[in-house]
């Protein structure tokens, strides 16, 4: 009698549980059909090898870079762990994390987050944040980004925050609760669609244009990470030609870069170089590139990656092929299905992108 | 079994409680939250010359901070689109997609300054107004290249002052001045978000 009734409260509390986990799993938003930038951080768990070389940084990476034009033109294999408006303090937390995993030649961050000394917006965070497992780093990540009115609790029970989603919810919840569809290329955010550079706003005046302390601690912190661990980190400037990137910031990095002998590319100076064409190589006039833009940057930083730091050519490893070989096929199944969507409706319809007048 | 079943409800009704007040995923995900603002779409007003009415020098407490330029009041939060049929087509045009998010950026030039805006529900309202040369100015007077006293004269001394900035906030706007050797070198109106 008495086992049975121990055995019926261990089943109850076990259901109580698998309900909770359950409707957490319903609850939080999948970013697979709308703002499928939230997917991003989480796709690196899927990966089963190594990489030459790991990105980090805000949408200035995971819309510029092909991975994939990477491994095909050169035989490196890379990922960008990046999430939009990244903050350095979680690219510094994800890199640490990624360092558990495995340890790249190469690190490259992208600069543009050095602009912001302080938590921005609980929205960039959950992007960024959500899709990291649950361990340290992500907890350290979630302290340093918090806004005020943010709780640690919702971050690590995310159905305490997403509890009153269930009138949101939509057939995309149900159909993608256990599995989701792979959205990236290796962290890389397929654009197909072109809208030219018609004009660029100039940079507003600001107060003062030395990057913050809390910047400069995270990016002292991401060098020392990477001496410790025996990896060259590179500083880039994504050729992004809005948000503003002021001449006073760029000195500050290269003085940085010099001082802790890091390469620093600022691609904005490399236009004509990378052979970027700004009527045809981005797809929301000038913010990010497309696929041709990114791939483009990626034949350019590539070369410069593989000179410089020596990285080998892996095609020939029979293994390693085998598993490019899905990704390639994969990035070009994606590459048809967007111009066919173009051709059809115009507009992306399968990334829920508005169509533009 | 009856306390765990009370545990349960409980938890439930925890969860129910633990609302951030209202907000949901929309918020997280979607819309930017300004929460609580004003639909300003009434306040664009023509035809009034500031400078002849003393009721119109005094700052509207509610609206905030108002830039008016050729008879056309600009408050912050208002439409975009009734402000474009009063000052007609800008000179130039940017808008870019927010990163992720949904919702443009859209930036009109005008002659002397520019008018930025957010998304709220579809409709485009105004973030800022920056000023851009000394053809314009603040309603109350004040010009790039002013200098701090006449500044302080006329804003009065209830401001923030952060490094070379002085803010001034009024309702729901901020008027931010960056004073360099004693010259104001850049004067923005800022929707204030968080009221």
């Amino acid at each position: 009698m008495n086992k049975k009734r121990i055995g019926l409260k261990i089943a109850t509390i076990c259901f109580l549980f698998i309900t909770l986990w359950f409707l957490q799993k319903l609850m939080v938003p999948k970013y697979v059909t709308a703002i499928v930038e939230g997917s991003l951080i989480e796709e690196y768990y899927h990966e089963e090898t190594d990489h030459d070389v790991v990105f980090i940084g805000d949408c200035e990476v995971y819309e510029n870079i092909s991975p994939i034009t990477l491994w095909e033109k050169y035989g490196i294999t890379s990922f960008i762990r990046g999430g939009a408006q990244q903050l350095i303090w979680q690219s510094y937390y994800l890199l640490e994390e990624t360092l558990k995993y495995e340890k790249p030649k190469v690190v490259v961050f992208n600069v543009l987050a050095m602009k912001y000394d302080e938590p921005q917006k609980e929205a960039y965070n959950r992007l960024n944040l959500d899709g990291m497992k649950l361990s340290m780093e992500k907890i350290k990540a979630i302290k340093a980004s918090m806004m005020d009115d943010e709780n640690l609790i919702e971050y690590i029970f995310p159905l305490l925050r997403y509890h009153s989603r269930w009138s949101e919810l939509t057939s995309e919840d149900f159909k993608y609760l256990f599995k989701k569809d792979k959205i990236s290329h290796n962290g890389y955010y397929m654009r197909v669609d072109v809208e030219p550079v018609k004009s660029i706003p100039k940079g507003r005046k600001l107060s003062s244009y030395q990057f913050g302390e809390r910047s400069y601690y995270y990016l002292d912190r991401m060098v020392e990470l990477c001496k410790d661990n025996d990896i060259d980190l590179v500083l880039m400037k994504a050729p992004s030609i809005y948000p503003y990137w002021y001449d006073e910031w760029d000195e500050q990095m290269r003085e940085y870069a010099n001082k802790h002998d890091l390469m620093y590319i600022n691609f904005l100076d490399l236009i004509d170089e990378v052979g970027i064409d700004f009527n045809v190589d981005t797809y929301d006039a000038g913010l990010h590139l497309n696929l041709s833009g990114a791939e483009k940057l990626a034949v350019y930083f590539g070369d410069i990656l593989r000179k410089t730091y020596g990285l080998e050519d892996r095609r020939g490893d029979e293994e390693l092929k085998k598993v490019w070989d899905e990704k390639v096929e994969f990035y070009y199944s994606m590459k048809e299905q967007q111009l066919r969507e173009l051709e059809e409706y115009g507009y992306l319809k399968s990334l829920g992108v508005e169509k533009r007048e | 079994m009856k306390r765990i079943l009370i545990l349960s409800l409980a938890l439930l009704l925890l969860l129910a409680a633990c609302s951030k007040g209202g907000n949901t995923a929309g918020d997280v995900t979607g819309d930017m939250p300004v929460d609580g603002n004003k639909d300003n779409s009434q306040d664009v007003q023509e035809g009034q010359n500031p400078d002849n009415n003393q009721e119109n020098q005094e700052v509207n407490e509610e609206k905030g901070y108002e830039f008016v330029f050729d008879g056309v009041t600009i408050a912050m939060h208002s439409k975009m689109e009734l402000i474009l049929e009063k000052l007609g087509e800008p000179m130039e045009y940017f808008e870019a997609e927010s990163c992720a998010l949904p919702g443009m950026e859209k930036i009109y030039s005008y002659s002397g300054f520019e008018i930025l805006t957010y998304e709220k529900e579809g409709v485009d309202h105004v973030l800022s107004v920056v000023i851009l040369d000394d053809s314009v100015s603040t309603k109350e007077g004040v010009y790039l290249y002013s200098n701090l006293n006449s500044l302080i004269e006329i804003y009065g001394d209830d401001y923030t002052k952060e490094l070379n900035t002085y803010k001034y906030e009024s309702g729901q706007s901020q008027l931010v001045f960056l004073v360099e050797d004693e010259e104001v070198t850049s004067i923005e109106y800022l929707a204030n978000m968080e009221k």
